[in-house]
């Protein structure tokens, strides 16, 4: 098996998947068709496993060394973390959002084949880097969705019809989100200890993951000493998201990120 | 949980927001005074054993408060969320200032004077994380001494980020980070610290064979004018290899022949294997709009042999880039005084611990590329680690808790 016959693979799993999207919208109307989601939307993954494998064996090597072989491991991964966190937390959105997300990464492997060989410089080829950016991806995700809950709850309050479900609902996806996000912190340091030989340097990059967490352990703070105070809890979080996008898209355009060794510029 | 209370003087009996930023605010300020007028303190590059006495001595000092003093008003004002909150957001504020101002010398007086370009090493700073300690150790030692199963998350996430904090701290005095030229072929005994001094090892490195697997080199066009490279409606640069057909814009780019190690001869390349003998490849060009076709020869040179480009046109020339590192390492003995001696690789991601150093690959004589007879080593000492990692080993596990169990507890009290 080679990176040959992975139209053929990629097409599969995506057809299979979406017939699973399909019977995922089915479910909000009659939930019994979940089941049927679950089914085509596992199929797919074994697939796909069964392609990691072959191409493992042809390779002789863990497929690990370019980028696009990392996709592979994204697209795998994200729909395991959605499945466990569908099956504790009963988020449909959230397994849409990852196995979206994982399809996304076949269908880029498929309209980039040049990428297939695009090559990942030897500190990125630990076995941290994918955890370390898959739990990202999700804490983003789910930090994201937190916000648009604060912001419902904000008009909530503006037209005085404020649902206490609503800073519940906000509540535990800052606990889910905060845990991916610890996690993402805590591999990235044992990566960098791997790699470079220190756990932690404050580089541009780091200072910011780490304001990030401290906005969000503030929320998480606030809420538990005062439950009543909505609205100052719904400013921290929506605050916290700021600093979340900041982290994510502007560091590059900081000053301080002139020696960032989050900035992989290819040549 | 408490709720919103009635007015209360400042001052009085529980102390809130105010009085914590009061208290916040005058750190801060302190610690900036200090700054500016005592100069540069050294607390962080403490070592051993003194900061293992200040490891110790704080943690016993706060189970003793905890103990013998909880009825006193600032205990009772640390062990509670607005103390806490505070020191969060005065870590928060002074982590800000590092993220906006580069941590490296400065030419303005203000940031000079107010030291806002060594956050780490800053006065303020210690204050500030002095408090925060202060505030979660009594939080996680409270939380302990009530030995109930459902705080089990809390210590978790709490002493976990607690020792991984302070220990990293207070460690950070005894890390040693040394970096180790090694030849092949000779033994190499003397690295050099983190201020350029030299240090003595207690062992020797023996370096046997520096090895570099590289990537393919890529190719690319490039401006004839500008000599800039081409970018390629944003896509990457595509791997050499005979065989290979490739569009850049109106080109149309087929790799004839490729030779990994080559030298010139008189109309193309043949392959050799010497030192710094090139790579090459043999490519035809099709303009696809004029049919124009051009073939020759490109090579990326090296550091004997100079690079060849083909002009395509009047605009455009191709080129091969240097080849990319694609995994390197070292193998080397380890000698030691008493004459035993280990062998092993080092290579990037898979750093070797011997006798409490970690030894990593880190890079060697790019200018030599695969040539590169030196391989430059890593040797970094952190006694302090096995007490980070369980911090931060409980704080993972503190992690998957807190996703597995959400916000339960709160509406399980409430
Ligand atoms: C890893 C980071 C942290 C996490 C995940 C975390 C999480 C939590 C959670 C979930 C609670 C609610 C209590 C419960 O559910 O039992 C809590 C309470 C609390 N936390 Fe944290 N926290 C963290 C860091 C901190 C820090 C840095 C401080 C202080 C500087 C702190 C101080 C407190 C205090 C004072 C309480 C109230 C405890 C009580 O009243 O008994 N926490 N924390």
């Amino acid at each position: 098996m080679t990176w040959l016959d992975f139209p053929l693979f990629s097409m599969s799993i995506i057809g299979l998947w979406i017939i699973g999207f399909i019977f995922l919208g089915i479910s909000y109307k009659k939930e019994q068709f979940i089941k049927w989601s679950f089914a085509f939307f596992s199929i797919g993954w074994f697939v796909l496993i069964y392609f990691i494998k072959d191409l493992w064996i042809e390779l002789d090597r863990p497929p690990m060394r370019t980028l696009g072989e990392t996709r592979l491991w994204y697209a795998t991964f994200l729909p395991l973390v959605g499945f466990l966190t569908y099956f504790r937390w009963k988020f449909k959105w959230f397994l849409a959002y990852s196995m979206g997300m994982a399809g996304m990464f076949l269908v880029i492997n498929y309209l980039n084949p040049e990428t297939y060989s695009k090559t990942l410089m030897p500190a990125l080829q630990s076995p941290w880097f994918i955890p370390h950016v898959l739990v990202y991806l999700f804490s983003y995700a789910v930090l994201a969705a937190s916000s648009f809950v604060a912001i419902k709850g904000f008009i909530g309050i503006r037209k005085q019809k404020f649902d206490i479900a609503t800073i519940q609902l906000a509540d535990n996806l800052v606990y889910i989100g905060f845990a991916f996000l610890t996690l993402g912190l805590l591999f990235g340091a044992l990566w960098a200890k791997e790699a470079w030989g220190h756990y932690w340097t404050w580089d541009p990059k780091e200072v910011w993951a780490f304001l990030t967490w401290m906005g969000y352990l503030i929320y998480i703070h606030y809420r538990y000493f005062h439950p009543q105070k909505n609205k100052q809890a719904l400013t921290i979080l929506a605050l916290a998201f700021v600093v979340l996008i900041v982290c994510w898209f502007g560091v590059n355009y900081l000053p301080v990120a002139q020696a960032s060794v989050h900035t992989y510029t290819q040549t | 949980m408490k709720p919103d209370r009635e007015k209360r003087m400042l001052w009085e009996n529980p102390w809130g927001y105010t009085e914590s930023f009061i208290i916040g605010i005058g750190l801060l300020l302190t610690g900036f005074a200090l700054e500016m007028f005592v100069g540069r303190q050294s607390a962080f590059e403490l070592v051993f054993p003194y900061n293992l006495y200040i490891f110790l001595g704080f943690n016993l000092i706060l189970v003793i408060l905890y103990k013998w003093f909880s009825k006193n008003q600032i205990v009772r004002w640390l062990l509670k969320v607005p103390a806490s909150i505070t020191s969060i957001v005065l870590v928060t504020f002074m982590v800000l200032l590092m993220g906006i101002f580069p941590q490296i010398n400065s030419t303005n007086a203000l940031v000079n004077t107010l030291g806002l370009n060594h956050i780490t090493t800053h006065w303020a700073f210690l204050l500030i994380i002095i408090f925060f300690l202060t505030c979660l150790g009594l939080v996680t030692i409270k939380r302990i001494a009530q030995l109930k199963w459902k705080n089990f998350g809390f210590v978790l996430n709490h002493l976990g980020l607690y020792l991984a904090l302070f220990a990293g701290i207070v460690g950070s005095g005894d890390l040693q980070r040394l970096s180790l030229d090694t030849y092949e072929g000779s033994p190499s005994i003397h690295a050099l610290d983190m201020n350029n001094q030299k240090v003595e090892l207690p062992f020797a490195i023996y370096l046997k064979d520096f090895k570099i697997e590289e990537y393919n080199p890529k190719l690319a066009l490039v401006d004839n004018e500008k000599g800039e490279l081409v970018h390629n409606n944003g896509k990457n640069l595509y791997l050499i290899d005979s065989g290979k057909v490739y569009n850049f814009e109106e080109y149309h780019v087929r790799i004839l022949k490729f030779l990994e190690s080559s030298g010139r001869i008189e109309n193309g390349y043949a392959f050799v294997n010497e030192q710094g003998s090139p790579p090459s490849a043999e490519i035809e060009v099709i303009n696809t709009k004029t049919k124009d076709t051009v073939k020759g020869w490109i090579s990326s040179g090296s550091f004997r042999h100079p690079f060849e480009s083909l002009k395509i046109d009047a605009k455009y020339s191709m080129v091969m880039t240097i080849p990319e590192a694609k995994k390197f390492s070292s193998d080397i003995s380890i000698l030691n005084i008493d004459g035993s001696r280990i062998e092993t690789t080092l290579e990037v991601n898979k750093p070797y611990s011997y006798k409490g150093y970690k030894l990593y690959q880190l890079s060697y004589d790019d200018a030599m590329g695969k040539w590169s007879t030196l391989s430059v080593i890593e040797l970094v000492r952190d006694p302090w680690l096995p007490v980070i990692y369980t911090g931060v080993f409980m704080m993972i596990a503190g992690a998957v808790y807190m996703f597995w169990m959400g916000n339960k507890f709160k509406k399980e009290t409430k």
